[in-house]
């Protein structure tokens, strides 16, 4: 009856052998959106990418320099076939060569969106931190208390909040904080006066801001944490070992943690689903307040019909958004010992 | 001699057997009178559906303005306000809702047909199709949807609410296809489809007799959540301002509200503001106490007599 | 918490026999809540189980005696919950009338329960050590080394590795093993009465009678009072010493096994033992039971439940509830027995006897 499998080895075979999946998975998406990137700039009606070719041609510019000037400026040849175009663009990218902003002459666009991610990146982490804690303490509470009042008002409540979308949420706060009861700012990252730098007043201006714009995020969402925390914690009180453990005697707190650590377990997957969903949202609550991220900067982007920026951006982002996806999925098997030991479960 | 394999269907409390169907209608009676909330959820949607069909015949094709009254409060006369060219509020996010149901309704059509069939097909033939497309689940399941909407607006402008309808659907179709899937495996394990196909059905008969209608309110529960999402996608299109304003619909309300009007700097423009944050908030309530009906009839493991 | 392992044997079985708890189970009604009102899983059922006894509960699915056994534990599952009646143990009392901390510490501690093999009853986050350490924590065990101690020489004892074994995660563990690391959860605070629920379901045959041989060793050396539920009456007849038979939320004859299997009174346990062949002797003798066991809906109100299906119906069944009625170690609750009994008194014969059938080799399942 010795079954156990064997130990040490096999382990990290396992997570390395998980980790390799991943990285594959992740490279096939990677290259499958820069593919449908690729397709799209290629197919903005106009072609604005020959179009600014011709222009620098009859300027009277010698075709090899306006080619090559074209391609700075977009990362895409403007001639040749389309596979040669295809190659250069991902050569380009490979070289981490995103083009040239239009609306921002002379700007590169990695500069513009390494300058717009810190105001998408630290708000979007303090607000999913936010909401996770809140949205799971709450939900652990509804999952036990399905059929108290309360529990019911959690459900419903974190249901609309969960299902409202983020821009109705971050038009509410901005209506009611901003306009009505004008306690917060109405917009924009900070206040001019203040010098950029490690100073009190620019430090607390900063936050003032970001107050309405993470509490959106925290908001849009928290309900979803709450729902998938309550129908977790129903599932895993429905368990037999939850009962077994109760009929040994353990105590509440530990039964408690019994319930909560198995419950939560889950909810790792659906993080990096909620960065991608609060990504979306980004766009939403940046435009609304007017925020320099990410999302403001793709919507103006479109507005101008900067290509080069707009693409980088959308590339960017969720090439981001999948790399966050590997990363929950392997702390989701680093944490369950039933991934991390190679058992079959 | 009629052979029929019954799926999971409940026995009724005399100890009979009753169909799937019936018991599901007697399931949905009883979860309605449980919570009478989810009376008024059904409501709320019966009230949108009228909105979107008789709506815009209870108001002229242009709606009369009132230059005497730009933003005015809201009154009797204009429950709600009206706007900056005196049109009254109410009128607009009626006429409003057939735009905004009408894509979901599209998004809909699409997204059953083509999750339903995808899910199916990679339930039934595991191997290499069902690896293929859940790939193709995974990747759409994990591309944001709306920075790509937003790219793709600039290649194509959707025109027609049929025309975003379809756009949309093919950009959601991930999860129910991943749901009917699931479904279908689960119904494969429990040996059903063997169990047909030893007694020499057709594949049709099985999937149109006995996966379908034991997946059904699954799959319209999921439906219903994609449409959701289509419709706030397309309000928030028009929102940002990315797609020309070819019709009244609440996005171009809230787009005007909040960059043209100064709603948010005014308190005076706040209804014309509200009043279509207001109509998808009703929306939204009505369908989270429909879907949470819903999941209560199909994941008995939630109730908790 | 140290318990001398090298005591383990004859000499300690004797010692430690004194400290057996008795049972005695009185009028316990459990009802469920269902849309059609509440409806009674257990119909008073009064049970007394000598202290050092291994008694089987046997019964077909929805005899109600799994909810008898949670009852022991005062753990009736929502939406079911006991209406009435008691539960004495020794050393513990009323445990119905236990409730919070006192329930809590008497769980585990006093009673051991051990779930079917199949069932996951170990966390899947925490290696079984550390689930051993919870306990001890719960239960204020204040050397948790020597707890650990007395998991591994449990385990041990049961042909495990035992360092290995509390080292590992549940998906790590066959059914065999996780079974064997819940029986040492339910004795490693030191239970006297263990309730098994169905402990061989779903094991293969050898590792099914590995576990029936360790239950019977454990409770012989550890000086227990085991109860064991099962649907199998083979595996009741090679493990138990006494035996209650359960239909319908009511126990209908209660006895030792031996005697009940081999001389059943009871109508039902007639029936029962007729269709297993090999308990009957002879195959071609084998029938089945006709009609199909009560569910909670279909339980008849009033009278006798098994009479919708019993040979031995008379006209005082369908109005009275039969008496449960001793006779020496017997117990038996049936208008027809007793009637049968009352002429053979009269006449000065003693109850009828089937002959002993070949019962040790049967192993055939009630469905």
């Amino acid at each position: 009856m010795r079954l156990l499998p064997a130990r040490g080895g096999t382990r990290a075979r396992t997570v390395t052998r998980l980790f390799a999946g991943h990285l594959a998975r992740g490279l096939a998406m990677i290259w499958a959106v820069t593919t449908v990137s690729f397709v799209i700039i290629r197919n903005i009606p106009g072609n604005p990418v020959l179009g600014q070719y011709e222009t620098l041609i009859q300027r009277g510019m010698a075709p090899d320099e306006a080619q090559r000037m074209t391609a700075a400026l977009y990362g895409f040849m403007p001639t040749g076939s389309l596979w040669d175009q295809y190659t250069g663009y991902i050569t380009a990218l490979l070289h981490g060569d995103l083009g040239q902003s239009l609306s921002t002459p002379g700007t590169e666009v990695t500069t513009l969106i390494g300058a717009a991610a810190q105001w998408t990146v630290l708000p979007v982490l303090a607000g999913t931190l936010l909401s996770f804690l809140l949205g799971v303490t709450l939900g652990v509470y509804a999952g036990i208390k399905r059929s108290g009042r309360l529990g019911d008002v959690l459900s419903i409540s974190g249901s609309l909040l969960h299902g409202v979308p983020q821009y109705v949420t971050g038009l509410l706060m901005m209506a009611i904080f901003a306009t009505l009861w004008p306690i917060f700012p109405a917009g924009g990252p900070v206040d001019v006066e203040f010098v950029p730098g490690f100073n009190a007043g620019y430090l607390a201006s900063l936050v003032h801001h970001a107050t309405l714009p993470v509490l959106t995020y925290a908001l849009a969402s928290y309900g979803g944490w709450v729902l998938a925390m309550k129908s977790s914690v129903a599932t895993v009180l429905g368990d037999d070992f939850i009962l077994a453990a109760e009929l040994r005697g353990m105590s509440r707190g530990l039964l408690f943690r019994y319930v909560a650590r198995n419950a939560i377990l889950p909810l790792f997957t659906i993080l990096a689903l909620s960065l991608g969903m609060l990504f979306g949202g980004a766009i939403f609550i940046e435009r609304i307040f007017n925020y320099p991220g990410l999302g403001l900067l793709l919507v103006n982007s479109i507005g101008t019909r900067d290509y080069a920026l707009m693409g980088g951006t959308f590339l960017v982002t969720t090439i981001a958004i999948i790399v966050a996806n590997i990363a929950a999925d392997l702390l989701y098997a680093v944490i369950d010992p039933r991934v991390r030991t190679g058992g079959a479960a | 001699m009629t052979l029929t394999i019954s799926l999971p269907g409940r026995r009724d409390e005399r100890g009979g057997r009753v169909s799937p169907r019936r018991a599901f209608w007697r399931g949905v009676g009883r979860v309605l009178r449980r919570k009478r909330g989810r009376v008024v959820g059904v409501a709320i949607l019966a009230l949108f559906a009228a909105m979107a069909t008789v709506g815009p015949l209870l108001y002229p094709a242009n709606l009369p303005r009132d230059d005497n009254a730009l933003y005015a409060a809201p009154s009797l006369a204009h429950p709600f306000g009206t706007d900056f060219e005196g049109t009254d509020v109410l009128a607009l996010v009626v006429t409003g809702a057939r735009y905004v149901i009408l894509t979901g309704l599209a998004t809909a059509i699409i997204t059953v047909a083509l999750g339903t069939t995808l899910g199916l097909l990679a339930g039934l033939h595991r191997g290499r199709w069902d690896t293929v497309l859940m790939r193709i689940t995974d990747l759409q399941l994990t591309i944001p949807g709306l920075p790509l909407l937003l790219v793709l607006s600039t290649v194509w402008k959707f025109e027609s609410p049929l025309e975003m309808g379809l756009v949309l659907g093919l950009l959601g179709w991930g999860g129910v296809a991943r749901a009917v899937r699931s479904q279908t495996l689960s119904l494969r394990e429990r040996g059903f489809v063997e169990a047909a196909r030893g007694l020499g059905l057709s594949s049709t008969h099985i999937v149109g007799r006995e996966l379908l209608p034991s997946m059904a309110p699954y799959i319209a529960m999921n439906v219903l959540i994609a449409v959701t999402g289509a419709i706030y996608a397309q309000v928030g299109l028009f929102f940002l301002g990315v797609l020309p304003f070819e019709s009244n619909n609440w996005g171009v309300m809230l787009n005007l509200a909040v960059f043209g009007g100064g709603a948010l700097t005014t308190p005076a423009a706040l209804p014309y503001l509200l009043a279509p944050l207001l109509a998808i908030l009703l929306l939204t309530l009505g369908i989270v106490l429909v879907v949470d009906a819903m999941d209560e009839i199909f994941n008995p493991r939630l109730r908790e007599d | 918490m140290t318990i001398d392992l090298k005591g383990y044997g004859d000499d300690a079985s004797t010692a430690t026999l004194a400290r057996a708890p008795g049972v005695r189970v009185r009028d316990l009604t459990v009802v469920y809540r269902t849309p059609l009102g509440e409806l009674p899983a257990l119909g008073g059922v009064s049970l007394t189980i000598e202290p050092g006894t291994i008694t089987g509960i046997v019964g077909e699915s929805g005899s109600g005696k799994s909810t008898l056994a949670l009852s022991l534990l005062n753990a009736v599952q929502p939406p079911g919950r006991i209406a009435s009646g008691s539960v004495e143990i020794d050393g513990l009392g009323d445990v119905v009338g236990l409730a919070g901390e006192e329930l809590r510490r008497a769980r585990g501690r006093h009673l051991g329960y051990v779930f079917q093999a199949a069932q996951n009853s170990l966390n899947p986050l925490k290696t079984v050590g550390k689930q051993v350490l919870d306990l001890g924590r719960s239960h204020g065990v204040a050397d948790p080394r020597a707890l650990l101690r007395e998991a591994r020489a449990l385990l041990e004892r049961m042909g495990l590795d035992g360092g290995r074994v509390l080292d590992s995660h549940q998906h790590q563990l066959s059914g065999g093993m996780r079974q064997r690391v819940g029986i040492m959860l339910a004795l490693v605070l030191n239970a006297h009465l263990v309730i098994l629920d169905e402990p061989t379901t779903a094991l293969d045959m050898i590792t099914q009678s590995t576990i029936l041989r360790i239950v019977r060793e454990v409770h012989q050396e550890r000086g227990l009072t085991t109860l064991m539920v099962t649907h199998d009456i083979g595996v009741a007849a090679e493990v138990t010493d006494h035996l209650a038979v359960m239909y319908g939320g009511r126990v209908v004859e209660h006895g030792p096994t031996m005697r009940v299997l081999g001389a059943p009174s009871h109508p039902y346990t007639q029936g029962l033992i007729r269709a297993i062949p090999r308990l009957s002797g002879d195959p071609s003798e084998a029938r089945a039971l006709p009609g199909r066991p009560p569910t909670l809906g279909t339980l008849p109100v009033g009278g006798c439940v098994f009479r919708e299906r019993c040979p031995e119906r008379m006209a005082v069944c369908e109005t009275v509830d039969p008496p449960r009625v001793t006779h020496g170690e017997r117990t038996v609750a049936c208008h027809a027995v007793e009637q049968a009994h009352d002429r053979a008194e009269t006449a000065g014969y003693g109850p009828h006897r089937l002959d002993t059938a070949n019962h040790r080799t049967g192993r055939e399942e009630l469905t």
